[in-house]
């Protein structure tokens, strides 16, 4: 995919209301490809094909994109999924 | 294209000398993982469990592309997190490279759908790591001169991206 972008700072807010849902990003790597990102995008969360190309796009364009949000353990679940995938996501509270 | 659809599967027959070459490579990924075992100061139930992981990221490189912190800054619950579930990223991650390693021993190789899945994330598994080797950081990138490792690098893309278009 695209250029890996500069990290952003994201920070976690200890003050955040606890019920603050959490976001599951996938961040852009120069290894897959873009036709497999998308077609994990379809098989794993079951988006169209029209939504998982956004997606990817966004990630390959952007060099990051939230993919999911929910609950804290459901998000730690895709993340490990992706991980399955070779796919380099991460978690973080939607707000940060 | 390497890959095609077939009555009982995705079929795809390999040169006797590529077949080895994959099956050299799914080795070293294997050998890779093992690595990684159950951290040995880890608490002994965990590690029955399958979750008694190291929690700390990996250093080399490319153990650590294939095992990412599942958590960007904040650095004890990407560890808390790694210690309950990298074990057993690593035992489908050997499971998927085993499936391959032994699939390669048949002259023609079937694959069902679990073999599909086995081969997409070892071709993307096997490809992190030579990227991670040849130091790989961004789109267009050759990596640091090794051109046979490149050449390995690229025709594995090219293997994956065949299989992505055969499922799709």
């Amino acid at each position: 995919m695209s250029q890996t972008l500069e990290s952003p700072r994201v920070e976690l807010d200890e003050a955040s209301a606890p019920d603050t849902p959490w976001v599951t990003i996938v961040w852009n790597d120069p290894v897959n490809l873009m036709t497999y990102v998308s077609w994990v995008f379809r098989s794993y969360f079951g988006h169209s094909r029209e939504e998982a190309d956004r997606l990817m796009l966004l990630v390959h364009t952007e060099g990051r994109a939230v993919v999911a949000s929910g609950g804290r353990e459901e998000m730690e679940r895709h993340v490990e999924a992706m991980h399955d995938f070779g796919l380099w996501a991460t978690l973080t509270r939607e707000d940060s | 294209m390497p890959f095609r659809p077939g009555d009982e599967g995705v079929t795809v027959r390999f040169t006797r000398n590529e077949a080895l070459v994959l099956a050299d490579l799914a080795g070293e990924l294997i050998e890779l993982l093992e690595q990684r075992g159950p951290d040995a100061t880890g608490d002994m139930l965990y590690a029955q469990l399958g979750i008694g992981g190291s929690s700390t990221p990996p250093l080399d490189p490319a153990l650590a592309r294939l095992l990412p912190d599942a958590y960007r800054d904040d650095e004890s619950a990407a560890s808390d997190h790694r210690r309950l579930t990298e074990q057993s990223l690593v035992d489908r991650k050997l499971a998927n490279a085993r499936r391959v390693l032994a699939d390669l021993d048949a002259p023609v190789v079937v694959l069902d759908e679990p073999g599909i899945q086995s081969w997409l994330r070892t071709l993307t598994d096997l490809r992190l790591a030579l990227a991670a080797r040849l130091q790989i950081e961004d789109d267009g990138d050759t990596g640091l001169g090794d051109e046979d490792m490149l050449m390995i690098y690229d025709w594995l893309g090219y293997l994956q991206g065949s299989l992505v278009e055969v499922i799709e």
